[in-house]
């Protein structure tokens, strides 16, 4: 057996690099474990086509936690994030236009409807309120259900309490935004259909679920917590696409002592008695350790890479009804030159935000009744950035690079596999959708990388292609999340650990429970001291 | 109890619903001179018997009435009040075009038994299923009740409740418990995949937790809704299928006189315009013949839409609540078939034979995948009529002969519910469409009953604007709310005011659209009762 280390990290991505980070701050001696030759997970930048760098998966940073920042000192590592400007809904000889100027989505928004505009203003302010709430859960510690423990339930009698005070307004708000449709949710205060579909489908990114489907809309609020942890930045691009943030961390974490390993793919977790002893590469290598943490998802640590006699046949059980569903594909485009849409010509600042394929609610959940057929939307929800015109340096001069996140590709299919041709009309079909708007699109392809759901669950090691590591549905959350009486970062195995978005409070570049995993690890063994 | 010789009541109950009439026959027995006003000739509600044709009676709208609470039933002494109950051993029959019919039985063992054929592996969890289920209905049966405290002010009464429940929870042990906060959230779809691998059987049970509502299969909250099918009640995941002797008027019929025999005056013919208030509290009604009648306390029946918008001044709302109010939800996505039969209809699935025969007095569910249940839901969603809706009939006749007198046209009568007609529809209008979609269901029909349609001596068609104009329902909706989980318990119908108590002083809420919800249970109008007269016992105490 080789080294024995403090901890080692399973998965190179920015939640197991922040765990990483925190653990060496310590004084841990760590090591990270990454099956891929680059760091990041799916917060990685790789050069697809000779000169374009792209944000191969993630694509903008959500909610990358200000106090990870600033513990971490990332900026010091090379992490700049630029601002995302606005949202651009391009239609049928019309568009809809909001923008960071406030004065300026005022008028648009009066162009489509002034009882929108007016609501709107209203809505923004509750959302920011609402915000604020919910903030302190993403860095909670969920309480066991059935045997809790009281320093747990603490933190949560303080929410109690500080939702008790809450104006009736704003508990409402909450309880709405926990249990309804995204697409419900907006109907109370908004009239002007683009602008209600393209507010919920930041309701159902990664999910499997639609924009009428109850559930979908407490991910209107992710945008809000962006803007209160605007100081920070929290929401962009980060320079030199996402797998800048990874770096920055991976830096950070070297900087404290951690040692990173690539191309070193964990084949087994070693348990003696019950108890995590260190992990088995696949080359045979075996390497010791005192406590592991995993940021990869339950089905991979639990029914991958530990022998299934370790654990209880029931917990197995849970892990296996524990929902992934893939839901969506990537597609990455190298354009000569910049798109042209139809409705409003010219490369002008619209093309500088997220450009947002979401025309109405019904075609959002005609794109959503597709995938329960278990077929690939014919006319996808497609969220489109061009970060070359944030971020130049990512392509060769005048070039450009298009990242087209797409909704919904059912990692399931009813009808075949995802095949090269299944993936390539998958693709069509998104081209399809930008063209119809942006004609010139097709002659500015010089290259085009499509990744399905079985893509990325291929290269990602996402179980079923989920972006999230697990459906965030609602009884896949908080205490539920990966399983219920499990969900506080520990497994059944002792020393062994869950840092990845399997756990609360789950996916997107947040780093949260990456955090949260190691200051639970890092007590636990002051606790032992 | 003659009428109070000032003209003032103590309570006057607006609808005469079931829970209208529940709730005022408890307050009667609580010793309120209480005043019941119905608008319609009869009261009953949604709880009624129609005559078809001269000497055959149908349900109107309800068919079944199993989920009466049994302790309105042991209270108000509604059997000697001449309700009788009769329960076929059969709960559902689920046909479906691609093999044998899935049968649902009062006893777990025969279903599992049967679906030995099916799947040995479903036969096999089928009972820990149903033992499950009644366990979690259990829980949920506390929950629904008690009165549900207001988060904001929680009080002593609400910290003995969240005790009681916290000890039902316990309860359950540690493996249900766990599993029961992860299933009360979860799509109806889901929990079922997780435990059966035949759809037709996934299907039978999702209709259960899917009935009357706008949700489909794949919505969070649709378990909640099939659990909270069986609270209440010994039924397990099978359900309930229960049948009031004479049709379902005759337990309106006992419940007005458990409450005439209390005390209770009952109006009919007498509509509520508006609800009287005097400073910021209630203190009577004005009629639509503008008669005013004074009360002390006020409580409604109706949905809480229609009693929040209509019946009040908007000025006393406030606009916040009359925004909240304006954006409850309850679109209707039912419609009603009736039929009076010359002859017992032959399904095409069983042979015709006595034992087949059995199979039919429970409910016939036309629902046969989980994709067809969850295709019609997205149908209502998208504003369209279902093609083809979900259709759930029963044939009371079957149980109950006394429903066709000897010499009638007709010799059975089929009730059918109709779900995947939206209310709120982008094209088309009911009063249009009202006989397409009899003929609709009646094609429908003819495909798994061949003949059916020459049997059809009498027909009658019920749209969602139907349910509306003639039957009170707002938006057509049979639960005055959508039993999601955005409008469920302490938020049912509005967050701090699911105490029945409404936002005027003096103004409650006792019918479907309070806690727990609607269907023919009597619960809110129960819970809505003890939750008066308790505030009225420390009223008069302070008098």
């Amino acid at each position: 057996m080789g080294r024995s280390w403090d901890a080692i990290v399973i998965g190179g991505g920015h939640n197991g690099l922040v765990s990483a980070a925190y653990l060496a701050r310590a004084g841990l001696s760590t090591l990270v474990l990454e099956k891929r030759h680059i760091l990041g997970g799916a917060s990685v930048t790789e050069e697809i086509v000779p000169g374009f760098r792209f944000s191969v998966a993630s694509y903008v940073v959500s909610l990358l936690r200000p106090e990870i920042i600033r513990d971490l000192q990332l900026p010091r590592h090379g992490l700049e994030i630029l601002p995302l400007d606005g949202t651009f809904t391009p239609l049928d000889g019309d568009y809809l236009w909001r923008t960071n100027d406030h004065a300026q989505t005022m008028r648009e928004l009066r162009r489509w409807s002034a009882t929108d505009a007016e609501a709107y203003e209203e809505y923004g302010l509750l959302m920011v309120e609402m915000a604020r709430f919910i903030k302190p859960i993403l860095s909670a510690v969920p309480p066991d259900t059935i045997r809790p423990d009281p320093r747990d339930l603490l933190p949560l009698g303080g929410l109690a309490r500080t939702f008790a005070g809450l104006p009736r307004r704003q508990e409402t708000a909450f309880i709405q935004l926990m249990t309804m449709s995204s697409s419900d949710f907006l109907d109370q205060w908004f009239e002007t259909d683009p602008l209600k579909a393209t507010m919920a489908a930041s309701g159902i990114i990664g999910t499997f679920l639609g924009v009428r489907s109850p559930g979908t809309a407490y991910v209107l609020l992710h945008h809000y917590m962006g803007e209160i942890d605007g100081a920070f930045r929290a929401w962009g691009i980060p320079r030199g696409g996402t797998g800048g943030v990874s770096e920055s961390i991976a830096s950070a974490a070297r900087a404290y002592g951690a040692t990173i390993r690539t191309e070193a793919p964990v084949a087994r977790i070693n348990v003696r008695d019950g108890r995590a002893t260190g992990v088995t590469l696949e080359s045979g290598e075996e390497i010791g350790a005192r406590v592991i943490l995993s940021s990869a998802d339950a089905h991979q640590t639990f029914l991958r890479m530990l022998e299934p006699e370790t654990l209880d046949p029931a917990f197995t059980d849970e892990v296996r009804r524990y929902r992934f569903r893939g839901s969506s594909g990537k597609v990455n485009l190298a354009l000569d030159g910049l798109p042209e849409f139809t409705c409003l010509p010219g490369s002008g600042e619209h093309l500088r935000g997220a450009i947002s394929f979401s025309p109405g609610i019904d075609y959002m959940e005609e794109a959503y009744i597709d995938a329960k057929e278990g077929r690939f939307s014919r006319r996808p929800y497609t969220d489109v950035i061009i970060p070359t015109l944030v971020d130049p340096s990512i392509a060769p001069p005048g070039k450009h690079v298009m990242s087209c996140f797409v909704q919904y590709a059912p990692y399931h299919l009813a009808e075949g596999t995802w095949d090269d041709t299944q993936r390539e009309a998958f693709g069509d079909a998104v081209i399809d959708v930008i063209a119809e708007r942006a004609p010139n699109i097709r002659e500015l392809i010089v290259g085009r990388q499509v990744l399905t759901p079985l893509d990325i669950e291929k290269t990602f090691s996402l179980t079923e292609g989920n972006i999230f590591q697990g459906e965030l549905s609602l009884e896949q959350l908080f205490f539920n999340r990966p399983v219920p009486g499990h969900a506080r970062f520990r497994t059944p195995i002792r020393d062994l650990w869950l840092c990845g978005s399997a756990v609360h409070p789950g996916g997107g570049i947040m780093g949260a429970p990456g955090r949260i995993a190691a200051l639970q690890v890092l007590r636990s063994r002051r606790m032992a001291a | 109890m003659r009428p109070p010789e000032n003209g003032r009541y103590d309570a006057i109950v607006i609808g005469g619903g079931h829970n209208g009439l529940v709730c005022a026959a408890y307050l009667a027995r609580g010793g309120l001179r209480t005043l019941l006003l119905e608008r319609r000739g009869r009261v009953g509600g949604a709880v009624a018997t129609s005559e078809l044709a001269p000497g055959v009676r149908v349900p109107l709208l309800a068919h079944s009435v199993g989920r009466l609470r049994p302790s309105v039933m042991r209270n108000l002494r509604l059997d000697a009040h001449r309700l009788r109950l009769v329960a076929p051993e059969v709960r559902s029959v689920a046909l479906r075009p691609d093999g044998p019919p899935i049968t649902l039985w009062s006893d777990a063992q025969r279903t599992a038994a049967e679906l030995t054929i099916e799947s040995p592996r479903d036969a096999a969890v089928y009972t820990g299923f149903d033992r499950q289920s009644r366990a979690f209905s259990g829980l949920l049966a506390r929950l629904m009740a008690m009165t549900p405290p207001d988060p904001s002010r929680p009080g002593v009464a609400d910290g003995l409740s969240a005790l009681r429940l916290g000890l039902g929870y316990r309860g359950l042990g540690m493996q249900d418990g766990r599993a029961f906060l992860r299933v009360l959230s979860m799509p109806i779809a889901d929990h079922l995949e997780d435990w059966f691998e035949g759809d037709a059987l996934r299907a039978a049970l999702t209709w259960r937790g899917v009935r009357y509502s706008a949700m489909g299969p794949r919505d969070a909250g649709s378990s909640q809704t099939f659990l909270a099918d069986t609270a209440g009640s010994s039924d397990g995941a099978a359900g309930e299928t229960v049948f009031a002797r004479g049709g379902p008027g005759a337990l309106a019929a006992a419940l007005a006189a458990a409450g005439a025999a209390a005390g209770l005056t009952i109006r009919t013919g007498a509509t509520v315009e508006a609800v009287r208030t005097r400073g910021d509290r209630a203190d009577g009604v004005v009629l639509s013949d503008g008669q005013e009648i004074a009360a002390a306390l006020v409580v409604s029946g109706l949905d809480p839409k229609r009693t929040l918008l209509r019946l009040l001044d908007p000025a006393l709302l406030g606009p916040q609540l009359g925004w909240q109010a304006g954006n409850l939800r309850l679109k209707g996505s039912v419609a009603k078939v009736n039929l009076a039969l010359a002859e017992l209809p032959r399904f095409s699935d069983f042979a015709d034979s006595d034992e087949a025969r059995r199979r039919l007095r429970g409910r016939i569910v036309m629902a046969p995948s989980m994709a067809f249940i969850d295709r019609a839901a997205d149908a209502v969603k998208a504003g369209r009529v279902a093609e083809p809706p979900v259709l759930e009939a029963t044939i009371p006749s079957l149980v109950d002969p006394s429903l066709v007198d000897e010499g009638a046209p007709a010799r059975h009568v089929m009730s059918i519910l109709v779900q995947g007609t939206p209310y709120h529809r982008r094209e088309g209008d009911w009063d249009a469409d009202r006989e397409s979609l009899g003929d609709g269901v009646m094609a429908q029909l003819e495909a798994v009953a061949p003949g059916i349609g020459a049997q059809v001596v009498a027909r009658q068609v019920l749209t969602p604007l139907d349910l509306e104009r003639d039957h009170g329902l707002t938006e057509g909706h049979p639960l005055h709310g959508e039993p999601s989980l955005d409008q469920w318990f302490a938020w049912r119908p509005l967050l701090g005011f699911a105490s029945y108590r409404l936002p005027v002083e003096g103004l409650y809420l006792c019918g479907s659209g309070a806690h727990p919800g609607g269907g023919v249970t009597g619960w809110p109008g129960q819970n809505a009762a003890r939750q008066v007269l308790a505030d009225w016992k420390r009223r008069s105490r302070w008098r």
